[in-house]
């Protein structure tokens, strides 16, 4: 009983990637604030206001989430299967369950969403949940309790923060920047064009960040279900429908759903690479594969 | 989880819980001297299976050794895989305390292997009477246990369930959180 060892090792340079990515990100936002103090009271007005309307996005993001999607929660006895799946990862992971949600689409997807872990969602389509086999399904579950554990939601919330102020102060600032005072016109338009910066550096940061979560999330995945490649077996089949079916309802979804799917809907060709919110399926594959062959050789 | 952890989105899953399987042993006789709650004489442990090599050697060998004491104490094993991918390691065994160490030896075998963070769940079978068939089921991540009164196709007798937690609380390390009281539909005993 002495012996430790755990069945997957560590994956070092996915976290110094997402900690140096996090930095960054700090960095630029650190370089907004600095110029909204220094150009004095108008610029702070903006900033609280801005994080304001940003705030009550937040909180209110679960239940609009959910009803944008058309995201209705179901009991365990309507869908006893993927309640039982999710019952017996959470036992596995030490997680609280969730709420369950299901929305009707053939589209294959799944989601979670929610601040805390006991205020999670975790989401099917009708879609994947006839398009996969109990294995597959139980790592693509795994894989979105992986964001709870996580708690990607508020990560890439706090993340979205300030970007989110600067693209607001750019749209105030237009709005309000016309008129009035001449003496401190010169310092609003530094304050606007460092924000337009700091959101663009901001953008392509968090959509790399985003992509390193979804890495951990298929890891975490692996972890708890010991079966990494029933989850790149169910990305595989995903994908392949994703690109046969037209989407239909989802493509109504507001964008920034897109990074707490399974698999983003409406991806194109990989050269907008740095803009996507998930790693290319091949990427995804190789990591998976890769913990499947450390599972395999004892490590 | 710590707040580092939560930022790199690392994820180690987690080893079991400081073992209270034995505490059955105990509150056992409470049960059935003051309850009237008779064990069935059958138990299971519930793990996932890994498609390891070394992982399918462990499991045959520790079949071996419990069906190898269990012949002297007059106990069977069998193996059942179940809709979800789990396996089960069904015992029978007229005695209680027999049940608790072969399901010992199970989770040891396989904890000494490296995979002690694979075991789900041990479950055993009991009746009473005003109860009915119960199970009382250990969670080894948490060490905790709860007891599950399955009541016809994916329905429970909760108000059972709590009746049977408040008579046996005091021996039987509860899990205090009813909402990780997790069902197990479709127990094959």
């Amino acid at each position: 009983m002495t012996s430790k060892r755990s069945t997957f090792g560590r994956d070092t340079g996915l976290q110094a990637r997402m900690l140096l990515t996090m930095f960054l990100l700090g960095l630029v936002y650190a370089v907004l604030i600095g110029v909204l103090f220094a150009s004095g009271a108008r610029g702070i007005t903006l900033a609280v206001v801005a994080g304001g309307l940003f705030l009550f996005q937040f909180f209110a993001a679960d239940k609009l989430g959910l009803r944008a999607m058309g995201a209705r929660e179901v009991s365990a006895k309507e869908e006893p299967v993927l309640h039982a799946t999710i019952e017996r990862l959470c036992v596995q992971a030490d997680l609280p369950k969730p709420r369950i949600a299901v929305v009707d689409t053939s589209m294959p997807n799944a989601f979670a969403m929610g601040r805390s872990q006991k205020t999670a969602t975790v989401c099917a389509t009708t879609g994947i949940l006839a398009l996969l086999t109990p294995a597959e399904l139980e790592g693509v579950m795994a894989h979105e309790l992986t964001h709870v554990i996580n708690r990607d939601v508020v990560i890439m919330t706090i993340a979205a923060f300030f970007a989110s102020i600067a693209s607001m102060i750019v749209q105030f600032g237009f709005f309000f920047g016309g008129g009035g005072e001449d003496d401190d016109d010169s310092s609003f338009f530094v304050v606007i064009l460092v924000s337009v910066a700091v959101y663009a550096v901001s953008f392509v940061l968090m959509q790399a960040l985003s992509r390193y979560r979804e890495f951990a999330a298929d890891r975490g995945a692996a972890v708890i279900t010991g079966r990494p490649s029933a989850l790149a077996s169910a990305l595989l089949k995903i994908s392949g429908t994703m690109k046969r079916v037209p989407q239909q309802d989802l493509r109504a979804a507001p964008r920034e759903m897109a990074a707490f799917y399974i698999f983003p809907p409406g991806v194109k060709s990989t050269i907008s690479n740095i803009f996507a919110t998930h790693p290319p399926l091949e990427q995804r594959l190789a990591a998976l594969s890769r913990l499947e062959a450390q599972l395999q050789s004892g490590r | 989880m710590s707040l580092r952890d939560a930022l790199t989105g690392r994820r180690k899953l987690k080893a079991p819980a400081r073992d209270r399987l034995f505490a059955l042993s105990t509150a056992y006789v409470t049960l059935e001297g003051e309850h009237g709650i008779a064990g069935l004489g059958v138990a299971g442990i519930v793990f996932q299976p890994l498609a390891t090599s070394d992982f399918e050697s462990i499991v045959r060998d520790m079949e071996e050794v419990v069906q190898a004491t269990g012949g002297e104490l007059g106990a069977t094993v069998e193996s059942f895989d179940d809709a979800f991918g789990y396996r089960w390691m069904i015992i029978k065994d007229p005695g209680l305390e027999d049940l608790v160490v072969a399901v010992n030896a199970v989770s040891s075998a396989l904890e000494t292997g490296g995979y002690g963070d694979r075991v789900l769940c041990a479950v055993f079978a009991f009746e009473g009477p005003s109860v009915g068939k119960l199970y009382f089921i250990y969670n080894y991540k948490r060490g905790t246990w709860y007891p599950f009164v399955p009541a016809g196709e994916g329905e429970r007798a909760t108000e059972r369930e709590l009746q049977v937690k408040a008579r046996i609380e005091r021996e039987l390390p509860i899990e205090p959180e009813l909402e990780r009281w997790f069902p197990l539909w479709g127990i094959p005993f």
